[in-house]
């Protein structure tokens, strides 16, 4: 009931976050979007074919009615249809952010876990060369642009000068077989590229974390090192790892793919959005905006209730 | 004070390595502390007391902090070069620490039943119902209203007095031979300071253990010590038994001390005397005696010389000074 | 005041003491200098010059004329590349300068109005940029800019700001409530004097370490973007490079490629590296 109670009060004060997200992009990506008015006439349009189109759009209307508009269209879920394709914009969705989600989780998942036991050992050994070792690596990972990192695994896992084990790009799933077969070298890039942001950030969190005064009366009674790690810190620094995943997760819903999606000509909604921006197609425009800060205000509640539900401190009010 | 000491340090030796050069917090630090007594560990801030009593339960942190030598024995076994794996197995069964700071000392994500328990299923072997048994009725010792209700509590619920009474508590849980309480009261508020301590008193008698209290308050030392020794910077100035500490401190800084503790009969609001001048930065020591700077009875050969302490390893009251009072 | 200029020198010298100890940084820091001097070297017109020319035949191997062999119209890889290095620390130094002026200003004004709707009103707007995907705002403005060549930098800076104004922000509300500031209150400093004249001094520690940050942030952003059509126009960058070569690499021709990515690489490197140990350097509370 308590739950219940803040959950409502929190969502309605996520409110001005939703209106900024959707104000801001509808106003770069809409209304000082491309003017799709020409890509959809014919050779040498008369005038009137030209207002009729633009009133089709919308073009003629004031900016606040079309931005009241698109408000109710996000509180309605409808978008239309897309301009590009004439699919509808819920279905386009439907259809291209399950693809998303399956080609980024395992390279989310394992990019974080990865990430926080490699951060563990070096903050066990801190100081000493695992320590140096795993921080070199993460440095060196940080500094390789993705893109590079995408091309270098696709040269090196896909292509025929390279292994030639994996399909050099496409999407063409049917099985779990086929499945894993396109979505290997995409998984392997992302996680190359997670685990040095990741594990610099969590080890930073969990030596800060090591150096508190509780930590000395654990060792003090005894606690072994590795249950130390494992039980006593890991828990404390969950508030901030929590924050970073679960922020993470409405950009990769959303664009998190764009680039591996774009890259290896996969259908997610990354590459629908890209070329969404790219030919000014509006309802897709529009959903997917709205969507992502309607993710944002979700992540925000959600992590609220998980920091409660991890420390003890933290209380709904 | 008969029979065989239950902890034997000698010329302990513990540096800091910083940015600016190597720091020796404790320099060639000895004593001895026998069984059932308290010893008090006295000095201003700064001067080693808190790296001491790291340094008995091998706590220094590492880097930036090593035991560069000496030997520390505890019922016989020699500490210093024993594998870490063995010497977390003796803390907090044969020895264990109280801590400075409660408000921080405990971890606020788990509740203090969950961090007692711990310890004394790890220890005792006990069941998960008895461990929880058992630290209801330690929480009682230590003076916890309701310990089976704030048992389930966080620390965070608990005032600074009553977290400091659950360390206590954690530090009874397996009757450990000797326990190093550092300031066990400094950060609690006055009138709870002297319950604090008088309970750690009570059960320091009632447990029969060993106990090295360490405090800046002389007035602390007079009331719950044996006896004591006064740390300036990281060294040994002097120590005795409390009754001739108290009535012909041998040591300036000693007497300095104890001119700068308020007596009965004293107004409450008259000046004490303190003592003038600074602590020397540990990196940048004089060549002689460290207090000479601030020492009325400071002669040349205190500017040259660095005092050790006299008398015989085991006798009872020693000093290290030149011109002792 | 004299309190906290002295407070501020004795950091500055402390940090800079540090700085010269770490050899893993001052490697970074010469690497970056000789990338640097790479860079005016182009902008003096002393090399690179012929990036843009047809010199050679398509995708020659590496020779004495061209050292890094030619691209598929046969242009010169090893200038290109070289002059690539100027353009990444054209987008790198304004994309930096730009974000972390604005993050000063903007997280200072919050955090002396903090609690008050000034203050509201710029975390809002953090949140709200924070929450639009970091390609979609690129892209939105690109397109919304139609084509202006600094459209890219526009798209940087307006999300880069955003760390550096959330740190400058909580470091001005810890140092307002310090003694001399008050003492500034009270003896009537107005109040934009007393934030970017005795304040916003004070976190320069943190605007530094913060545009290195940026600046490596800025350079790697360059490469997905130009790869994604929304980065540089015209010139030359190792993005540009790397986009030409995606489909050389599977053509087995990776001379484009590799340049890019390795003399980037090494510019990147070098500066986070340098950017570690001026973090170290100038953090007083040292977690180690
Ligand atoms: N982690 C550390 N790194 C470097 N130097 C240290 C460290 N811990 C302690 N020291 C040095 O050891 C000296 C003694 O410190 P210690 O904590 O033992 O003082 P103390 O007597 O307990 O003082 P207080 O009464 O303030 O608790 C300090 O002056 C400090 O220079
Ligand atoms: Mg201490």
């Amino acid at each position: 009931m308590e739950v219940l109670q803040y959950s409502l009060r929190r969502l309605a004060s996520g409110i001005p976050l939703l209106l900024g997200v959707t104000f801001i992009s509808f106003l770069l990506m809409v209304y000082f979007g491309p003017d799709q008015t020409y890509q959809l006439l014919g050779k040498n349009p008369t005038a009137e074919q030209i207002a009729e189109i633009r009133a089709q759009l919308g073009y003629d209307q004031p900016f606040l009615v079309r931005y009241a508009d698109y408000l109710r269209e996000v509180a309605t879920l409808d978008f239309g249809n897309s301009n590009s394709t004439g699919e509808l914009v819920t279905d386009l969705l439907g259809r291209t952010i399950p693809v998303s989600l399956m080609l980024i989780l395992p390279g989310f998942v394992l990019g974080n876990l990865l990430a926080l036991l490699l951060a563990l050992l070096a903050a066990h050994y801190r100081s000493r060369w695992p320590d140096k070792g795993i921080m070199a690596f993460s440095v060196t990972g940080m500094s390789i642009s993705y893109l590079i990192v995408i091309i270098a695994f696709q040269v090196i896992f896909s292509s025929s000068s390279g292994l030639g084990w994996f399909p050099v790009r496409g999407w063409n799933v049917h099985s779990f077989a086929e499945y894993l077969e396109y979505v290997t070298v995409p998984t392997l890039a992302t996680v190359f590229v997670a685990l040095g942001y990741n594990t610099r950030f969590y080890r930073s969190v969990i030596v800060e974390e090591l150096n508190r005064d509780h930590v000395r009366t654990a060792r003090a009674f005894g606690v072994p090192p590795a249950k130390l790690l494992y039980r006593n810190v890991l828990k404390n620094c969950l508030i901030p790892i929590i924050t970073r995943v679960v922020f993470t997760i409405p950009l990769i819903v959303i664009s998190g793919a764009l680039l591996v999606e774009t890259y290896f000509g996969i259908p997610g909604v990354g590459k629908v959005t890209f070329d969404a921006i790219t030919t000014g197609d509006q309802p897709v425009l529009k959903a997917v905006v709205g969507l992502t800060a309607v993710l944002f205000v979700l992540a925000q509640l959600l992590t609220d209730i998980l920091y409660r539900a991890v420390d003890p401190r933290v209380s709904l009010s | 004070m008969s029979g065989e000491p239950i902890l034997s340090v000698r010329d302990l030796v513990v540096e800091f390595r910083t940015e600016h050069g190597t720091v020796r917090a404790v320099d060639r630090v000895s004593f001895d502390v026998f069984p059932n007594e308290t010893v008090g560990l006295v000095g201003e801030s700064g001067c080693g007391k808190t790296v001491t009593g790291l340094a008995i339960l091998g706590l220094i942190p590492n880097p930036p902090g090593r035991i560069a030598s000496g030997s520390i024995r505890l019922a016989g076994r020699e500490l210093v070069g024993l594998p870490e794996g063995e010497l977390r197995k003796l803390r907090g069964r044969e020895m264990a620490m109280i801590f400075q700071e409660p408000m921080t000392a405990l971890n606020p994500v788990f509740t203090i039943g969950s961090q007692m328990i711990d310890i004394l299923r790890r220890y005792k072997g006990l069941s998960r119902g008895q461990a929880r048994a058992a630290a209801i009725e330690l929480l009682a010792k230590v003076g916890i209203p309701a310990p089976a209700q704030r048992i389930d509590e966080y620390p965070h619920q608990l005032s600074g007095g009553m977290r400091q009474r659950v360390v206590i508590a954690m530090a009874l849980s397996c009757d450990p031979k000797l326990i190093v309480a550092d300031e066990p009261t400094t950060a609690l508020d006055v009138t709870t300071q002297a319950q604090v301590l008088e309970q750690i008193v009570r059960l320091q008698q009632e447990f029969r253990m060993a106990m090295i209290l360490v405090t800046h308050d002389l007035g602390v030392v007079a009331e719950t010590c044996q006896r004591a020794l006064v740390m300036y910077c990281g060294r040994v100035a002097e120590k005795a038994d409390i009754a001739p500490l108290f009535a012909h401190p041998r040591h300036p800084y000693t007497a300095g001390l104890l001119q700068s503790l308020p007596r009965v009969g004293q107004q409450a609001h008259q000046d004490l005397p303190v003592i003038p001048g600074m602590v020397p930065d540990l990196l940048d020591l004089p060549a002689g005696c460290r207090f000479a700077e601030r020492c009325a009875r400071r002669d040349a050969r205190c500017d040259r010389e660095l005092p050790e302490l006299d008398g015989e390893a085991d006798s009872p009251s020693r000093v290290a000074c030149f011109h002792p009072l | 005041m004299t309190e906290t200029t002295t407070r501020r020198q004795s950091l500055w010298s402390k940090a800079a003491w540090k700085l010269r100890r770490d050899r893993f940084g001052m490697l970074g820091l010469a690497v970056v200098a000789a990338y640097f001097l790479a860079a005016v070297g182009v902008w003096l017109g002393l090399w690179a010059t012929g990036w843009g020319d047809v010199a050679g035949g398509k995708w020659e191997a590496p020779s004495a004329a061209h050292w890094f062999g030619t691209n598929l119209i046969g242009q010169d890889i090893f200038q290109r590349s070289i002059y690539s290095i100027s353009t990444a620390f054209e987008i790198g130094l304004v994309v930096a300068v730009l974000s972390t002026l604005l993050g000063a200003v903007l997280g200072a004004v919050a955090g002396f109005f903090s609690g008050r709707a000034t203050d509201e009103l710029v975390v809002w707007l953090m949140g709200v940029l924070d929450s639009i995907p970091f390609y979609l705002l690129v892209a939105a403005i690109a397109f919304a800019l139609e084509g202006n060549p600094w459209s890219m930098h526009v798209a940087m800076i307006s999300t880069f700001w955003i760390t550096t104004a959330r740190l400058v922000r909580g470091e001005v509300i810890k140092l307002k409530g310090l003694e001399f500031v008050e003492a500034a209150h009270a003896i009537g400093v107005p109040e934009y004097t007393i934030i970017f004249r005795h304040i916003l001094p004070n976190t320069f520690h943190i605007l530094l370490v913060q545009s290195t940050i940026t600046f490596v942030a800025a350079i790697k952003s360059e490469v997905i973007l130009s790869f994604l059509g929304l980065g540089v126009k015209d010139g030359m960058s190792w993005g540009l490079m790397i986009s030409e070569s995606t489909f050389e690499v599977l053509a087995g021709f990776f001379n484009n490629f590799l340049a890019a990515s390795v003399l980037m690489f090494g510019l990147v490197m070098a500066f986070s590296i340098f950017s570690d140990a001026l973090q170290d350097a100038l953090d007083p509370r040292q977690v180690s």
